[in-house]
Order: C-alpha cells, then sequence, then structure tokens
C-alpha cells in the first residue's frame, strides 16, 4: 500500500483528472438513463414528447458519448503514467543498491522480481486499474440515484446486493491468502532458474545441474498445488457469486411490476431500475476477480521496491 | 598437471590472450597478481573447462576436453554465486558428503559461529533472505564449497576479497592447510598473502611473467 500511496501520490494531477472524469462520465450516464425512463413514462402516458425534450435527450447522448470518451483517455493515460513510475522507481531503487558481490543471487531475485511482480503490476495498472474504480464510482452512484427515486425498491434491490457483498467480502479474504502463496511459489521457481543461469560457471564446476533440477521440479510441484487449488476456489466463488447475483434482477421485477401493477411508481422509473440494476450487479458479480485481481496487484507491488 | 599451450582467447571483440602458455607441476602453488581487467579471472575461468580456448589447448591432469576437466577442478570464483537453496545444499551442490567433513569444510571457512545463530543452522533457506546475506558470509560459503568438492586442483580468485581481516587471516590459513596436498592457482591483488608459495607470476600485456618468488611479495609491499 505504500508503494500505492507513492504512485499516486507522483501522479496526482493526472489520477485526479481520471477519478473526476470517471464521475462526469457515471453522473452524465445516469441522467440519461433518468430520460430514457421519463420518455417510456411519456409512451405510456399518452403525453406530448416535445422537440425540446428530444434535443434534451440528444445532448446527454452525446455528453455521454464525449464523458465516456475522456473516462477512457484519462484512465489509460494516468494507469500508464503510474506504470511509468514503477519502472523507473524500481531501476532507481536497483541502481542505488546494487553490489556485485553476490551476483548469483541478488542478481536472480532482481531478474525474478522485474520478469514477476514488476511485469505483472505493470500490465495490471495498464489494463484494470482505473476500470476497477469506475466501477466502484457506478455502483455508489448508481445507489444514491436510485435512492432519489424510490426508497422501497432501492432497498428491495440493495437488501440482496449487501449479502452478496458480504459473500464477496468473506471470499475475496480466503482468496487472497491462496493467491499469495501461489505468487511465493511461482516466483521461488523462477528464481531457481534464474539464478541456475547466472550462477553457471558455479553449477558447471560443481556439477550442480541435479540439484537445480531438482530444486526446479520440487518448486514446481509446490507451485501446481497452489495454482490449481487457486483455480478450484477461484471458479467455485465465481460460480456461487454468479448465481447470487441474478436474485436482485429476480426481486426487482417481481417487487416492482407488483407496484407498476398497483401503481405505486410508474413504468419510467422501474425502466431506470432495471437499466442501473444491470451495471450494479455486474459490478458486484465480478467483485470477486477483481478484488483478488487487486490483491494480486497490491501484492505485487509490494514486493518491488520502489524509489 | 596444468598445462597451457599458445592459448588464445578473446570476449566477442576483445581479444584477452594471442600466444599464452603456463606449466604448472603437480602440488604446485602458484600466485597470480597483475592490474584489474588483465585477464586473471578469464585464466582461472579457462584453466576450469568454463571456456573453450579460440586457439591452443587446456589440459589438466591429461584431460583436454573442458567439460571432463571442470570435474577435476574446485574454484573459488570472484563471486560467490549462491543459489536459492539451503546453505548445505550450496555447500555440497547436491553432492553426498560424510557430516563430518562438512563440519570441517564449515569450520575452515569460518562459517561454524553464523551458522549456530542461524534457526535453522546450515539447513537455512538463503533464497528469500538474500539481501540479509553479506559479502563476507556469500563469500565464505562459496569457499566451503570449494573446499567441500575436494578436487586435486584448488583455483583462488581474490577468494577473501570481501572478508575484513581477521575473517581473511583464518580462511587464508585454513586454505593453505587445505591445499597442501594440491595444486594451488590463487589470483590475489594482495601478494602478502602468497608467502610461502612456490612460484609468483604477474599478468601484463595478456602474457604471464615469471617474478621471483621469495622476494616478490616484499618487493610489492615495501
Ligand atoms: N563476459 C565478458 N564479456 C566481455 N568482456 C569480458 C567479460 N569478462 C571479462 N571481460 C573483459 O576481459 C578482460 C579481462 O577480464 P578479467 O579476466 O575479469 O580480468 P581480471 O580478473 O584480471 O580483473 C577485461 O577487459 C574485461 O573487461
Ligand atoms: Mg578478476
Amino acid at each position: 500500500m505504500r508503494n500505492l500511496r507513492l504512485l499516486l501520490k507522483r501522479n496526482r494531477i493526472w489520477v485526479g483528472v481520471a477519478v473526476l472524469a470517471a464521475i462526469f462520465s457515471n453522473l452524465s450516464q445516469m441522467i440519461y438513463t433518468y430520460y430514457v425512463g421519463e420518455l417510456a413514462n411519456r409512451i405510456v402516458g399518452r403525453t406530448m414528447i416535445g422537440l425540446a425534450f428530444l434535443a434534451v435527450l440528444g445532448g446527454f447522448l452525446v455528453s455521454n458519448a464525449v464523458t465516456q470518451f475522456l473516462n477512457q483517455y484519462f484512465g489509460r493515460f494516468a494507469a500508464e503514467k503510474m506504470a511509468h513510475s514503477l519502472r523507473m522507481g524500481y531501476a532507481t531503487r536497483l541502481l542505488r543498491k546494487a553490489t556485485n558481490d553476490r551476483e548469483g543471487l541478488s542478481v536472480s531475485s532482481a531478474m525474478s522480481v522485474a520478469q514477476n511482480e514488476l511485469a505483472q503490476a505493470d500490465a495490471y495498472l495498464g489494463n484494470t486499474f482505473f476500470d476497477v474504480f469506475g466501477m466502484a464510482f457506478t455502483g455508489i452512484l448508481a445507489t444514491i440515484f436510485l435512492l432519489l427515486q424510490d426508497i422501497l425498491l432501492t432497498l428491495t434491490l440493495l437488501l440482496p446486493t449487501v449479502l452478496i457483498l458480504v459473500y464477496v467480502r468473506f471470499s475475496s479474504r480466503k482468496l487472497s491468502g491462496i493467491v499469495s502463496s501461489t505468487q511465493t511459489e511461482k516466483a521461488r521457481m523462477n528464481q531457481v532458474v534464474y539464478s541456475a543461469v547466472s550462477a553457471f560457471p558455479a553449477v558447471k564446476v560443481f556439477d550442480g545441474e541435479a540439484l537445480c533440477k531438482g530444486a526446479f521440479r520440487k518448486r514446481l510441484l509446490a507451485w501446481e498445488g497452489h495454482a490449481t487449488k487457486n483455480g478450484r476456489w477461484h471458479a467455485l466463488y465465481n460460480t456461487l457469486s454468479g448465481i447470487l447475483s441474478r436474485v436482485p434482477l429476480l426481486l426487482l421485477l417481481l417487487v416492482g411490476g407488483y407496484m407498476v401493477i398497483r401503481e405505486n411508481i410508474q413504468i419510467g422509473t422501474l425502466i431506470v431500475f432495471l437499466n442501473l440494476q444491470k451495471s450494479l450487479t455486474l459490478s458486484i458479480m465480478n467483485l470477486p476477480s477483481w478484488l483478488s485481481g487487486f490483491q494480486v496487484f497490491t501484492t505485487n507491488l509490494s514486493r518491488v521496491e520502489i524509489e | 598437471m596444468i598445462e597451457l599451450k599458445n592459448v588464445a582467447f578473446t570476449y566477442q571483440e576483445k581479444i584477452v590472450f594471442q600466444e599464452l602458455s603456463l606449466k604448472v607441476e603437480k602440488g604446485q602453488k602458484v600466485g597470480i597478481v597483475g592490474e584489474s581487467g588483465c585477464g586473471k579471472s578469464t585464466l582461472l575461468r579457462l584453466i576450469a573447462g568454463l571456456y573453450r580456448p579460440a586457439e591452443g589447448g587446456v589440459t589438466v591432469d591429461g584431460e583436454n576436453d573442458p567439460e571432463k576437466i571442470s570435474q577435476k577442478v574446485s574454484i573459488v570464483l570472484q563471486t560467490p554465486m549462491l543459489l536459492p537453496l539451503t546453505i548445505r545444499e550450496n555447500i555440497t551442490m547436491g553432492h553426498a558428503f560424510s557430516e563430518e567433513w562438512i563440519r570441517q569444510v564449515c569450520a575452515a571457512s569460518n562459517l561454524t559461529k553464523w551458522i549456530e545463530t542461524l534457526p535453522n543452522g546450515i539447513d537455512t533457506y538463503l533464497g528469500d533472505r538474500a539481501d540479509e546475506l553479506s559479502g563476507g558470509q556469500a563469500q565464505r560459503i562459496a569457499i566451503a564449497r570449494a573446499m567441500c568438492k575436494n578436487a586435486q586442483v584448488l583455483l583462488l580468485d581474490e577468494p577473501t576479497s570481501a572478508l575484513d581481516g581477521e575473517n581473511a587471516a583464518a580462511v587464508l590459513e585454513a586454505l593453505d592447510h587445505f591445499g597442501e596436498d594440491k595444486t594451488v592457482l590463487h589470483v590475489t591483488h594482495r601478494p602478502e598473502h602468497l608467502v610461502g608459495y612456490d612460484r609468483i607470476l604477474r599478468m601484463e600485456g595478456g602474457k604471464l611473467l615469471e617474478a621471483n618468488a621469495s622476494c616478490a611479495w616484499r618487493a610489492v609491499s615495501l
């Protein structure tokens, strides 16, 4: 987390811009959704749909596109900036502490870090980092927005969602332990290979090939054990959360449909809920993998020494 | 015992030796001094069968295939080159040796005291704590490894460069004792470490010049 804070602080301007863009993009999407609901209401109520209304709808459609573009653009840009800081920070640190007296070990661990932790953290930053935050925004903003529309229906949607969240929290904690031990084993396995290469003179003169191969096999087995366990638990948790995520939609249709029939709410409100429910549940459904991805990222990051 | 005949060796473009010859009798103790970068480490690596000469031949104990030469020599490389394994594995390199022998080489390399402070002793895993290992500790493990193999030819490439005076003196004495019945080539930039050696060679411009063993170290150090 220290490293993440450092990266965020070093790029605070771009990170700030990216966060603002994410907020605007989400807001604009929600207002647009609101107007779509309003359109449905007018159709059902046989009210005039004026030119002004259509203009507003069109305007938000355009602003939707623009803010979405800015959101993606600045999100990627800020992430790329952070990835640069990470690589530079690692190189700086390495140069500062580089000593030549333990060639075999220190070169191999530096190479192992560069090829594993650094490369993975780098890839994560470039691909997913701001998406996670975008999804979190969507969830929070959608909830607030829905509460303003209808409290009872929002609760119908939120209650099962909260239950899912509790489940996700529990499962991600379980997963993170497995993830980090898998990574440790992978790093050790790679370190054996790199050190066998960088220390080849010693391996050759002292006939250590069998030793290296044996050590590699042992590490490979340990890693395989962790990796299969890792895959199994991920599959299980993702499947369960996938099934759980269907519950909110079902409840929403049943309760919301009933309310529309009883004329407690308008059809437009239900349409707004149905629309936002998708993004809300989608973010929750993917939460375990995002959280564990984020976990992998922070674990990786904590193993990279930067300056 | 060790013979180099008109050896030529280059790293990519860099020519290190062109016509290098050397003959070392069985059991001789030979010291090698010279400016850094003149090719001392390269010479030891050639003799250890780690490099193949571009021209000429290297023979150790009648053997001239580099692969087989490697089996006949033991070397303390200029850098320790440890593996992310236990201390024991780094010393034995996976070969079977008696506990008593391993204990002896650890004692000779001044490792015993340090090893006793470790929670897992000689079976302590070095991989996760590479950064906690001092240069001196790493070098002493490399020396123990070289002694453990117990080959008839012992090549030492600045074996005590990372050790403090006290450790260096103790380890050098142990190495002298250990090398009594062996052929020893010792590269060092400290001629006073070569007292009692049969020959001292100075490497200059890719050639080896014979120096007077009895007074060379005094001449240099005075
Ligand atoms: N792996 C290598 N690749 C290219 N050049 C090398 C390599 N190792 C050493 N050299 C060069 O060969 C020369 C001899 O090096 P070395 O044998 O290490 O010298 P010494 O041990 O006497 O300091 C030096 O100029 C060095 O820069
Ligand atoms: Mg050298």
